[in-house]
């Protein structure tokens, strides 16, 4: 029988969910309220003007899980000696040369700069977000580069969404259920993540 | 529709930015010209534009100045702001017509979201169509004359629609009808132009030298232009100097809304690419 190792809690896999959900609906509605010929989208969630009312509230959802998210996952996240080895060998891994890559942890270096890349972009949103939410609080050229800041923002947060969706489902079968049931076999941990997996063996 | 009513432009499709009048551009141009020489404060125009675009009445209190209310709103389109400035010794006022200036580069059109929220006639009046408005107020954030007003009830923005009705049906705009000194003026906008530089010429023989037209190019001109006496005093008049419809971010904002649809289309294309290039990468659970 397979052997299955616990990777995620229930907690971790509710709050993974409540950002990756909102982040979505927010990319949407985003792209609604940037790209003319996408306004259609704001439909998913009412029309327009529903829009407008919602995209706020879902952020306000979005941020407050990024801050458990954060809580959460932190001290996990600090790279080590390990890790900046296989950002060098990061060709390597794309081109699944498996041999030639340095063993990870828990999370691979990609997977942790993913982590900072996502928190430092969360943190543009929610600041540029709030002025642009409560616009007549603020001065047109503050508002204006928000917009500027809060669209390249979505820009790179949606960049890292296809690659880390990508990696997650088609390029590396196994992973996504670590975010569904919580578990991942043994097998697929000693090939992703070595030396995690001998941490739990040692347990 | 009659040939007033012909769409130049509306926000949030591409007529925004490559406007339509290069299809029709026999429709007559209008604008208003407020001589502010000929303005005896009498606020009567405030009461008309009121009267005309039934707007609410809103209370005001005493707060030191002539002026009527302390700003626009959404229930009222036009406010003479009373400026008091002291020039050679003797207060003046530098009185100002506040209401939409109905750019010819409309920076509240070029920043709205949503279809068909604003829309910009060949005869040169900027209106808001408040069905189509989401309430995001990113018109007031384009305006560079801080002048349209959301109302946080209804989640609709409101400004002046220079009488659209009643310019469709050939008449003047209702504070033209009603100022009792003719300093409002309406027509064509060549004209207009023509009667600013009359007028400019008769104050500068009485000896307003820097008596100057308020049409600003950063915005394409307007189509409600002013004749202000002190042409050097713009600030004392809470005019703009040098307003710009498309400010640098803005402008940095539609040329990366172009380069970011294009690199998520690739990045998308990309990950397809690898998939092909490498495909998955399995783990053999028998082994």
């Amino acid at each position: 029988m397979t052997q299955l190792l616990n990777r995620f809690t229930y907690l971790e896999r509710l709050v993974h969910w409540l950002v990756g959900v909102t982040f979505v609906i927010l990319l949407l509605t985003g792209a609604a309220f940037s790209y003319p010929s996408l306004f259609w989208l704001t439909a998913l969630v009412g029309g327009g003007a529903a829009a407008r009312v919602l995209h706020p509230w879902i952020g306000v959802v979005f941020g407050v899980g990024i801050v458990f998210m954060l809580a959460l996952w932190i001290r996990d996240m600090f790279l080590d000696d390990q890790d900046w080895r296989w950002l060098g060998a990061v060709r390597d891994y794309a081109a699944h040369r498996h041999d030639e890559v340095p063993p990870a942890g828990k999370y691979n270096a990609g997977q942790k700069v993913f982590f900072w890349a996502q928190g430092l972009l969360a943190i543009v949103f929610v600041a540029t977000g709030v002025f642009l939410w409560m616009p007549d609080r603020f001065s047109s050229s503050l508002l204006s580069i928000s917009r500027l800041l809060h669209y390249a923002a979505a820009l790179g947060g949606g960049l890292l969404l296809i690659v880390h969706v990508y990696l997650g489902t088609v390029a590396y079968p196994g992973t996504a259920r670590g975010m569904i049931d919580g578990k991942v076999t043994r097998r697929w941990a000693a090939m992703h993540h070595p030396r995690w997996d001998e941490d739990q063996s040692r347990l | 529709m009659s040939e007033n009513l012909t769409i130049k432009r509306m926000s949030a499709t591409p007529s925004a930015f490559i406007p339509l009048d290069a299809l029709r551009s026999n429709a007559p141009v209008y604008s208003k010209l407020v001589d502010i020489s000929r303005c005896i404060g009498c606020k009567g125009c405030e009461v008309a534009c009121k009267e005309w675009n039934d707007l609410k009445v809103e209370p005001t209190a005493n707060f030191g100045s002539y002026q009527s209310h302390q700003d626009l709103s959404s229930n009222t389109w036009l406010l003479m702001r009373f400026n008091e400035v002291e020039i050679d010794g003797n207060v003046q006022w530098l009185i100002k017509k506040d209401a939409c200036l109905h750019c010819e580069e409309p920076g509240c059109l070029f920043a709205c979201p949503a279809p068909g929220a604003i829309v910009q006639y060949t005869n040169g009046i900027v209106d808001f169509n408040q069905d189509n408005c989401i309430g995001c107020q990113y018109c007031v954030t384009g305006c560079p004359f801080d002048v349209p007003r959301f109302d946080s009830s209804t989640k609709k923005v409101s400004k002046c629609n220079m009488c659209i009705d009643r310019v469709d049906a050939g008449l003047e705009p209702a504070c033209v009808k009603t100022c009792p000194t003719n300093a409002i003026a309406w027509g064509t906008k060549d004209d207009m132009l023509a009667l600013a530089d009359a007028k400019i010429e008769t104050l500068r023989s009485r000896g307003y030298e820097q008596a100057a037209v308020y049409n600003p190019a950063g915005v394409g001109g307007t189509h409600m232009m002013y004749v202000v006496p002190y042409g050097d005093r713009l600030d004392d008049y809470q005019l703009p100097a040098d307003p710009t419809a498309s400010p640098a971010p803005m402008t940095g904002l539609r040329f990366l809304k172009r380069v970011g649809a294009y690199v998520f289309g690739l990045s998308i294309v990309g990950t397809l690419a690898h998939f092909l290039a490498f495909g998955q990468q399995t783990v053999d659970e028998e082994r």
